[in-house]
């Protein structure tokens, strides 16, 4: 059962076509991995989906529908959230308000449900005993749990995962990763997740989307990816060295 | 109720604010003081109202705005002309008079929009432009000879309780915004805008809605200058210093915190009070450097240093990324 | 209504005026990421210093230009060592420098007020109600000097920021301050340059109002505010573009003037700049001022 498809969507900057045409489809319970080089635009993708922008052209249905166009926090009530590739937490507010803050949208108030649901959120994801610090006191992996915890807390059907492994130690990573996992065990979320750390993407990724320049050139699951030769071109053919961004 | 000071500290603030209430509220009547000092208070009131609405914009949601007057005017005038032309009792004029400013500030949309330094200097603009149209709608505002109002010596001294009312829900309200969930979305608000749209909180909404709440309140209490007065005038209602002194008044008492505009209110008329008399001249220089020695030592104004106060003598260390 | 050359001349001889009047603030922001808001309270004091050096000297406002020149320099150094350069970086010195700035803004001004007084006052020289005949126009010489003037500063900035070494570092930093200290540019030293180079601007600008214009303490929110709306227009890094939207800005009041009743222009300012901040945020050369 298809949950979020997108059917040809584009997004042109002046002369630059950052998205061209992308049909991507994302079932139930599914973590789809999004991957390409450099300049793929694999966040402009995650934008558009999230409604941080608008598309040029092309359509976003979730759940039969239309969700497209619609701004960021239209699309959260929807049920899409993402998370930014830099951790954006709410300095001023410490790491329990923070997801508070976020679970309210659907309560409305500060009252039980909202809080009961916030704590919930913040036992998942391991961050409990620094409810009340502020942000800034937390470490790198600490704030992504912490953007994670924002996101789960509105109570998302679809969640956008920005390379949310990048740039924290192989042991948090590691952990990290389990977490998503649960995320679509135990909360039945669906999950879109970009990343450039191969390890984390292969071993979590349902199937693997892969855009390159804007365009789809593959989709499968891990295994058929990896050995598409098309894949191995568009990765080989481009600057060495990952991980530098998208 | 979300609290992000100790329960200990609001259940006092909550007490001395009623406590102080009461008092003020039965004082002309036990004291007996002076017409003058009356009247000062009155005008200390009124003037508390406006710049507690002021730091819900400025403070809470974290837009400067440097063109408040215009709404003040608006509120001002509406209400003097309704009390004037349709011969509508004051309260209902104040009324009037609020929710065009209300309306007004609505019409502050788009600059909504602009982050930071563009929405100030754009506010710039509106207090200016707001200034120099309705000096020259003379038939609403009557020009730079203005508008003057039958003296009612009752009302005048009534006002007194009128303002004390609008101070008190006015300060009420600060806090009761400032400890609820609206408080909080604000400040994430203020905090990243993009980042709390991203957890489905609309912006733009937020700060439509405040806006137009500050413009309200501020207009009111326009209006119930206009009584006090008994004379108003575009220049003076509309003027860039009027603007300034809502931004003073909350910087001075400190910005973002609930009733650190309370606080300002009081220092800044007691020092106009005290500069009037003896150094005319000099009271803008010495509110510039005021702002400079604010912002440069304690940007939380004399709440700041209340706050730092009761840190040193409990001993606590100020808790890191924490503002207002 | 006067004929079509007559109006765009006065266009383009107003232009000059308003690109030196950004050109300051231009640099400040552009460098330093702050909105000079005691960029008016520069203009009228320098202008009160032309005035001056006029009234007690004899000094031709035009050949005062360097005085004031270094003078309003070693001001803004002054304001940015001593006060500015406290102030925290990125964003969460929005707010705070904002009223910084518009603190000493208040204190120019009561200054100006106390030792000059608050009536309109404006440089009158010998010449300065001749005129010249361009194109069957009557222009006043004053305004074409000021033109003039305004060239030669659009060139020689162009030049210093572009050939220069100095320059160099300047637009570097603009670009990308962090990335500046790893290869040993000083940037605090450009800093307080460029906050130097911004006041020195609006010091100049404001003797050039003076002569074409009165003004008085209170002077300096619609030149604010002109020179705000000329800056989000250009771009910014782009001299070019700044002459270009100070010639638009200037055509437009220039027309609005004889289409709209006095007391509008300068409301016409307002509308300009909320009208650009909304509809067209990048300006004409790039730069978002929305987020």
């Amino acid at each position: 059962m298809t949950l979020l498809a997108t059917r040809g969507l584009t997004k042109r900057f002046g002369g630059l076509c950052a998205v061209d045409g992308v049909d991507l489809e994302l079932g139930d319970r599914e973590i789809l991995g999004v991957i390409g080089p450099n300049g793929a635009g694999k966040t402009t993708l995650f934008s558009l989906i999230a409604g941080s922008i608008r598309p040029t052209s092309g359509e976003i249905v979730l759940d039969g529908h239309r969700v497209t166009g619609l701004p960021a926090h239209r699309s959260v009530r929807a049920g899409i959230v993402r998370t930014h590739q830099i951790v954006r937490p709410f300095g001023t507010l410490t790491v329990f308000e923070n997801v508070l803050v976020a679970a309210m949208h659907l309560s409305r108030t500060a009252t039980g449900h909202a809080r009961d649901r916030a704590a919930e959120v913040l036992e998942f994801v391991g961050l409990s005993d620094r409810q009340g610090h502020y942000p800034a006191t937390l470490t790198l992996a600490g704030r992504k749990r912490l953007e994670l915890a924002r996101a789960l807390s509105t109570g998302p059907r679809v969640l956008l995962l920005d390379e949310v492994v990048a740039g924290i130690n192989p042991t948090e990573a590691l952990a990290l990763t389990a977490l998503i996992r649960r995320v679509r065990d135990e909360r039945g979320i669906s999950v879109i997740m970009t990343e450039h750390v191969m390890p984390a993407v292969m071993s979590l990724s349902d199937r693997i989307f892969v855009l390159d320049r804007g365009k789809p050139i593959a989709r499968g699951t891990p295994q058929e990816v990896v050995a598409n030769p098309l894949v191995v071109t568009a990765y080989l053919g481009t600057s060495a060295g990952e991980g530098a961004g998208p | 109720m979300i609290v992000r000071s100790p329960s200990w500290i609001w259940r006092r603030v909550d007490l001395a604010l009623l406590a102080g209430c009461v008092v003020l509220a039965v004082l002309p009547v036990v004291l007996e003081p002076s017409a003058y000092t009356h009247n000062q208070l009155t005008f200390l009131f009124l003037t508390s109202a406006g710049a507690l609405a002021w730091n819900w914009l400025g403070g809470f949601v974290g837009q400067v705005s440097f063109g408040h007057a215009a709404m003040f005017g608006v509120g001002g005038f509406v209400a003097a002309r309704l009390m004037l032309s349709l011969h509508l009792p004051a309260p209902l004029g104040w009324l009037g008079g609020a929710v065009v400013a209300g309306g007004f500030a609505l019409g502050a949309h788009p600059l909504l929009r602009l982050r930071g330094p563009y929405f100030s200097i754009a506010t710039i603009g509106v207090g200016e432009a707001s200034r120099l149209g309705f000096t020259y709608w003379e038939s609403f505002t009557g020009g730079s000879s203005g508008l003057s109002l039958a003296i009612d010596g009752d009302l005048q001294y009534q006002l007194y309780w009128w303002a004390l009312a609008l101070a008190a829900a006015v300060a009420a309200a600060s806090l009761a915004i400032r400890r609820s969930s609206l408080g909080l979305k604000l400040l994430a608000i203020k905090a990243d805008a993009d980042a709390a749209a991203d957890v489905g909180i609309s912006a733009t909404f937020y700060q439509d809605l405040i806006c137009v709440l500050s413009g309200a309140v501020v207009g009111l209490t326009g209006g119930l200058y206009a009584s006090y007065q008994s004379f108003i005038e575009p220049t003076d209602m509309f003027g860039f210093e009027r603007s300034i002194t809502f931004v003073l008044m909350a910087v001075i008492g400190g910005v973002g915190t609930p009733l650190g505009a309370l606080l300002g209110a009081v220092v800044f008329v007691l020092v106009r009070i005290y500069l009037l008399a003896s150094y005319p001249d000099l009271y803008l220089g010495l509110y510039g450097v005021l702002l400079i020695l604010i912002i440069l030592f304690e940007p939380l104004g004399l709440t700041g240093l209340a706050r730092r106060g009761l840190r040193w003598v409990r001993r606590a260390p100020a808790p890191p990324g924490a503002a207002s | 209504m006067p004929r079509l050359v007559d109006m765009l001349l006065s266009a383009v001889l107003l232009a000059g005026l308003y690109a030196t009047m950004a050109y300051g603030l231009g640099l400040i922001y552009g460098v330093l990421r702050v909105v000079n808001l005691a960029h008016g309270g520069v203009l009228m004091a320098g202008a009160y210093l032309g005035w001056y050096l006029h009234e007690r000297f004899g000094l031709d406002p035009y050949l005062s230009l360097p005085v004031v020149l270094v003078a309003s320099f070693v001001l803004g150094v002054g304001l940015y060592q001593g006060l500015v350069r406290w102030l925290p970086r990125g964003a969460a010195g929005g707010p705070a420098s904002l009223l910084l700035l518009f603190g000493v803004w208040l204190v120019l001004r009561n200054i100006a007020y106390l030792v000059f007084t608050g009536n309109d006052r404006t440089i009158l020289t010998a010449y300065s109600s001749s005129s010249v005949a361009i194109l069957g126009s009557h222009v006043s010489l004053n305004r074409l000097v000021v033109l003039g003037i305004a060239v030669a500063i659009a060139v020689l900035l162009h030049l210093g920021l572009r050939r220069t070494q100095v320059g160099r570092a300047i637009r570097a930093v603009a670009q990308n301050a962090d990335s500046c200290t790893l290869v040993g540019i000083d940037t605090h030293r450009i800093y307080t340059l460029s906050f130097g180079i911004g006041t020195a601007l609006a010091g100049v600008a404001g003797v050039l109002l003076a002569t074409i214009f009165p003004f008085s303490p209170s002077s300096g929110s619609s030149e604010l505010l002109k020179a705000f709306v000329v800056v989000v227009l250009g771009g910014l890094g782009s001299i070019t573009g700044v002459a270009l939207a100070a010639l638009i800005v200037a055509t437009v009041e220039v027309f609005a003037i004889f289409v709209l009743p006095a007391y509008l222009t300068t409301a016409v300012g307002f509308v300009l700049l909320v009208a650009i901040l909304v509809l067209r945020p990048g300006g004409l050369f790039g730069h978002r001022v929305l987020a």
